[in-house]
């Protein structure tokens, strides 16, 4: 009789758990931010917002944006230049983003070379995410 | 005209046709119909359908080559008048205007029946080594190369216009013994009954309509369990879970047997700048997707796309820059591929549901609501 509350119990205070990891990825990225810059003074959702939404146009041609495929509403879901669906990209529509670490580094890795021609800097990822977990 | 007092008056209804030669005929009407029709005139995505009724088509021959040995009377292949001599007779007679009427088949009429089964059997034979072939489909799928089947489409093709020539024959032969010679061969058809001088030869009756149905119902299961058993050994192996996730992710993940090895070595090395877009991996995983890719490139398929697409190089290295892929897609329009539900003419997945397996089976074409082909 008991044995299933308890599991019920764990799963919920896993799925609790789950959108609070992104904060784990935040603090990695604001030490790496304090270390470039001394005079850093955490992240902006304001500045996340403008850097999303921004025609940066510095990358390839086909990509000047992060709106491009991802929406200028985030919690709308996007579309992939071929025509595949993304899941929103803000945390209260799509709980398990930016959890894993590997995956996110890939994806600003690929998307910032893409829409900026360049590595994205640890200010801007941290703003970004920020920007995301207000949405 | 002529003498005839004392027969006519013995006249009476015989059972000639027993009740599953009956069955067999209609259904085989029935079967003979959608099968051309789709065959001819629908698109290929109705194959399904036209594979669906060339399997019916292959239980009523079987039971009708069975039945040929162990129906009644008439149904039986020994009593079918094939001389060379009753031919001619009849076909003079004919050409005099003359035609007794005949207990079981005229020979004009047995010979027709012969003409027909044979077409058919070709027909059905030439359908299965087809649709395994080309279409790398159905129970002879993991034996028939796909050049063969390739070859033997127009072998079908030949057999399907034979055997619309037959029956247009057969046709004309009924209508001229119906409305000529006052012959009701339709409705001795449907009933199985003819008003004729019993001869006592024929044995039609409710033995035979049991054994019949019985015959039948077990070639269908034997046939269905041998289509299901040998159609199942020839599944495409499902795509490697790694490069799922790594290719799949923009786009759906093509089938490896889309391109050659070289087309994909050359794709892995440019990932960085990958149709607009940086597309890179990590080390490892590259590596584990270069390998799979290799091991499993268009000179591993047998497959139709994998020939007529896989095979063929591009400077772009696109599958969409192929001639055949250009030829079979050039109906759309641009903004076909820009409805809500494709979104882009690389997303093969939204019109073709079975994109990730490589096969491309024509009956698996499901166009989304509002794009029209034609
Ligand atoms: C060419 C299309 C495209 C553009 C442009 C694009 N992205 Fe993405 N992005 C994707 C895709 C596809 C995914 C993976 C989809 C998924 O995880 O559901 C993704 C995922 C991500 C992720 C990982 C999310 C997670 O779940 O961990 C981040 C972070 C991200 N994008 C940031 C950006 C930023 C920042 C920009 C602009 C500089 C940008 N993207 C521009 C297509 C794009
Ligand atoms: C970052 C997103 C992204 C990733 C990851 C990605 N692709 Fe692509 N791919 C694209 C885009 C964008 C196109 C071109 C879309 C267009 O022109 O419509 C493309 C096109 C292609 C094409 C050509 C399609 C055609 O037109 O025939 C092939 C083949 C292809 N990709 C293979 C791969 C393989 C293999 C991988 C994994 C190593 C991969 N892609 C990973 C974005 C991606
Ligand atoms: C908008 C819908 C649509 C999209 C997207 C699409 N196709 Fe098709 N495709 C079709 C239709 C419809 C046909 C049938 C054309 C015909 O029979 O004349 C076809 C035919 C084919 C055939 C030939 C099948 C046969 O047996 O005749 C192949 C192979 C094929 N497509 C591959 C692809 C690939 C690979 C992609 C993605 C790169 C793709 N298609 C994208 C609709 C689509």
């Amino acid at each position: 009789m008991i044995k299933p509350f308890i599991v019920a119990l764990g799963l919920g205070t896993v799925a609790f758990a789950g959108p609070v990891q992104a904060d784990t990825i935040l603090p990695e990225y604001e030490a790496q931010a304090r270390a470039a810059d001394p005079s850093f003074s955490g992240f902006s959702a304001e500045r996340g917002q403008a850097f999303y939404l921004k025609d940066h146009a510095t990358g390839k041609a086909e990509t000047p944006s992060c709106t491009t495929c991802h929406m200028g509403n985030p919690t709308q879901a996007g579309r992939t230049r071929a025509g595949k669906t993304i899941a929103p990209m803000a945390l209260s529509q799509t709980p398990d983003r930016f959890q894993d670490v590997k995956k996110v580094e890939k994806w600003f890795r690929r998307n910032c070379k893409s829409v900026l021609g360049r590595e994205c800097s640890p200010q801007e990822k941290g703003d970004f995410i920020t920007f995301m977990k207000t949405q | 005209m002529r003498p005839l007092q004392q027969s006519e008056q013995s006249v009476t209804s015989v059972l000639i046709w027993d009740l599953p030669l009956r069955l067999f005929h209609w259904a085989m009407v029935l079967v003979v119909c959608v099968a051309a029709v789709t065959g001819y005139l629908f698109e290929d995505w109705w194959l399904d359908v036209h594979v669906w009724a060339g399997y019916a088509l292959t239980a009523l021959l079987l039971f009708r080559l069975i039945w040929g040995f162990v129906g009644s009377y008439y149904s039986r292949f020994n009593s079918f008048p094939l001389s060379i001599g009753g031919v001619r007779t009849h076909l003079f007679d004919l050409l005099r205007g003359r035609s007794d009427p005949k207990e079981g088949h005229t020979p004009v009429g047995a010979w027709m029946i012969v003409l027909l089964l044979t077409t058919l059997i070709g027909l059905v034979v030439s359908g299965f080594v087809v649709w395994g072939g080309q279409e790398n489909n159905g129970p002879l799928a993991s034996v028939i190369s796909y050049g063969v089947g390739k070859g033997v489409e127009d072998v079908h093709e030949i057999f399907a216009n034979i055997l619309m020539g037959l029956i247009g024959v057969h046709l004309a032969g009924v209508l001229v013994e119906t409305v000529i010679f006052k012959h009701d061969l339709i409705r001795a058809m449907l009933t199985g009954e003819k008003q004729v001088v019993p001869s006592g030869k024929s044995t039609a009756g409710l033995k035979h309509s049991v054994i019949g149905i019985v015959l039948f119902t077990v070639i269908a299961f034997g046939l269905t369990y041998w289509i299901n058993s040998a159609s199942r050994a020839n599944e495409v192996a499902a795509l490697d879970q790694i490069y799922k996730q790594a290719c799949g992710e923009c786009h759906m993940a093509y089938h490896p047997s889309l391109r050659t090895q070289s087309a994909w070595d050359q794709l892995m090395q440019g990932l960085e700048d990958h149709y607009g877009e940086d597309a890179s991996l990590s080390d490892e995983v590259a590596q584990t997707v270069r390998t799979y890719l290799k091991d499993n490139n268009a000179l591993n398929f047998d497959t139709e796309a994998a020939h007529k697409i896989g095979r063929i190089n591009t400077p772009s290295l696109r599958i969409t820059d192929t001639r055949f892929w250009q030829k079979k897609h050039d109906d759309f329009k641009d903004a076909d591929f820009r409805h809500p539900a494709v979104g882009s003419k690389i997303n093969c997945i939204a019109c073709h549901k079975d994109a990730e397996t490589g096969r491309f089976d024509d009956a698996s074409i499901k166009l989304p609501k509002g794009i029209k082909y034609d």
